[in-house]
């Protein structure tokens, strides 16, 4: 009952605290208790130091970095997935493909996080691999089939009870039978226009004809938008084959996405993708494409649409481009001023693995993308992975954090100078 | 519980027959050859069978039988998953049995964490994946220490008729999600060690 009772306080609080600050929060609130509960109301607390953490700063030592630049170890944070970094900069929540979400904090402003826990460890999560803020505080998880709002995450997250809100309910993100487990690492972003675009992977390799009808009306294989009251979903992109990372550029405010390519069609084909989407609905190829103008076999016969948006840059084959940020802080030299960072997870069927690193993308004045790697070295010699990068965020010191969901940690990138 | 107990005890009899079919036809496994193979294998499930990612499940210590079954699924289309198909059309029947030999050759463990006991394990799943998650008949996989979201999608397959197995059909179809998730994290809980290989 003691649970209920501060359950119920924390939701008055929040509600309280959503309606001073927005009225935009979908009217159909629920109490914290209508969700499915663990009744655990203890913390999951990770230690920071310790041999693990030596270990992972030996590997460190390997990661080549360009002149000028550092890399450290921010915070252990297990299956460290994508990450949203609170607008206060208290706290930044890092998702996992499992079933927590992780809150990192850097108590004494070190740069280096000094306690990781989880977040609401009440609330039974599922796959919340994609947390994202709104510049006024509000906490979205976009999970394997639902999406939560937690008002004010920042100030709420000491607090095993935290209130939480539907954004979309349990089932409605997707029809249950088209549920999967791979191609689920959904993500969130809220775009200029204050919605939620939020990724839908399709599950299969290659989308099968039958199935594209449906998925096109639910925006599987797609990006969707809503707005942060619940309403007004809608399909915003199209022709997506399992885009884990997108992010508006800072001055134009268009949606620049990444796309992972079809398998099985050989180790240098097709290429990865970074896309750029110009207006509502664009069409960028998949299955007619397997990645950029490769044809996939399954639909080699068919004419594909004739609006088809190609990549801006293509990238090398297999080597997963997931979450991916603009560069809009003041620590770093000029060149990075909005250019894309991006995360390679790294390939894991091809006969040499690719990828495993950090990448810059460059877009110049015509709009043209010339990619290059930032950081890398987390292969050995043996071709085995010592970390595979996510996610790429930015702190509010310019410097920049890296998930990595095999070490099981998040880095940190900062720029000194030579 | 008493008609899931009967079921059950069939499903062993023919799961049974079903491996020991499979068995007589498929050529047998060499481990050294297994291991150079599981280089396709190892960024997901790891060289000796932990799983390096979540999607993926453990299969160190896994019974040869079962992975030969799993394997062959893959292959031959009544068992779908977007890696899995691809790496699978690849491999031959000698392929599949060195595969399943190296992996079924490491040395898997499971215990309980403090504060549970046997007697708290769901009991539709005991007889055959043991209370701690180690199977104890040929034609089921060991669950110890396996991700929840993982157990969870594929009782739902099986629920669904995405996934078909003569037993585990018939259990998950009266399983509510609240009641998958239940024994997801009955499992999940449960701690696996599969021994390192050099």
């Amino acid at each position: 009952m003691k649970h209920l009772m501060s359950s119920v306080a924390a939701l008055a609080l929040a509600a309280g605290f959503a309606h001073a600050q927005t009225p935009d929060v979908p009217d159909n609130l629920e109490k914290l208790s209508n969700f499915q509960s663990t009744g655990t109301k203890e913390f999951t607390v990770i230690e920071q130091k310790g041999e693990y953490a030596d270990g992972i700063k030996k590997n460190l030592e390997r990661i080549k970095v360009p002149d000028g630049f550092k890399i450290g170890l921010y915070a252990i944070v297990p299956d460290a997935r994508h990450m949203a970094v609170g607008p206060q900069g208290i706290v930044t929540f890092v998702g996992t493909r499992k079933d927590k979400v992780w809150a990192v904090t850097d108590r004494n402003k070190d740069r280096i996080a000094d306690e990781v826990k989880d977040f609401a460890p009440s609330l039974t999560f599922s796959i919340p691999n994609g947390p994202c803020f709104s510049k006024d505080g509000f906490l979205y998880i976009a999970e394997q089939n639902r999406v939560l709002l937690f008002p004010a995450a920042e100030f709420f997250y000491e607090s095993p009870d935290v209130a939480a809100f539907n954004l979309v309910k349990q089932g409605e993100l997707v029809p249950s039978e088209h549920e999967s487990f791979n191609h689920t690492a959904r993500v969130c972003r809220i775009g200029p226009d204050g919605k939620a675009y939020i990724s839908l992977g399709q599950p299969f390799n290659v989308a099968p004809a039958e199935s594209l009808d449906e998925f096109k009306k639910w925006g599987i294989g797609g990006i969707i938008r809503i707005n942060t009251d619940g309403t007004g979903r809608e399909v915003y992109t199209y022709g997506v084959r399992n885009s884990v990372g997108h992010d508006f550029h800072p001055e134009t405010g268009e949606l620049w996405f990444t796309d992972n390519q079809v398998d099985g069609m050989g180790d240098d084909i097709p290429p990865g993708e970074i896309n750029r989407q110009t207006a509502a609905g664009q069409n960028f190829g998949h299955p007619w494409y397997g990645g950029g103008s490769i044809r996939t076999k399954e639909y080699e016969s068919e004419e594909p649409p004739a609006d088809v948006v190609m990549p801006v840059a293509e990238m090398e084959a297999h080597a997963a481009d997931l979450g991916m940020s603009f560069y809009t802080g003041s620590m770093f030299p000029e060149r990075y001023k909005n250019a894309i960072f991006s995360a390679q997870h790294g390939s894991w069927n091809r006969t040499t693995p690719v990828g495993a690193r950090v990448m810059v993308t460059f877009v110049d004045q015509e709009g043209k993308a010339t990619s290059e790697p930032f950081a890398e070295g987390w292969m050995d010699e043996n071709g085995e992975y010592l970390g595979r990068p996510v996610d790429v965020a930015q702190l509010r010191d310019g410097s920049l954090i890296v998930s990595d969901d095999l070490a099981g940690a998040v880095y940190r990138i900062w720029y000194e100078g030579n | 519980m008493r008609r899931l107990a009967i079921i059950t005890m069939g499903g062993v009899i023919l799961a049974h027959g079903l491996a020991s079919h499979a068995l007589a036809q498929t050529p047998v496994g060499e481990p050294k050859a297994g291991r150079q193979k599981a280089g396709m294998c190892r960024t997901c499930h790891g060289i000796e069978g932990r799983a390096r990612i979540p999607i993926a499940p453990h299969i160190g210590g896994e019974n040869a039988a079962y992975l030969a079954h799993q394997l062959t699924a893959f292959r031959d289309g009544t068992r779908v998953h977007e890696m899995m198909s691809v790496v699978a059309k690849g491999l031959d029947d000698q392929a599949i049995a060195d595969l399943s030999a190296w992996y079924a050759g490491q040395q898997v463990a499971a215990s309980l964490p403090p504060g549970k006991e046997e007697a708290m394990a769901p009991e539709a799943c005991i007889s055959c994946h043991g209370a701690g998650g180690l199977a104890t008949i040929e034609d089921a996989p060991h669950l110890a220490g396996e991700n929840a979201i993982y157990i969870d999608t594929q009782l739902k397959a099986f629920r669904s008729g995405k996934r078909k197995h003569p037993v585990m059909s018939e259990i998950a179809v009266g399983l509510s999600d609240a009641e998958i998730r239940a024994v997801a994290n009955w499992y999940a809980g449960t701690r696996i060690e599969i021994e390192p290989v050099k």
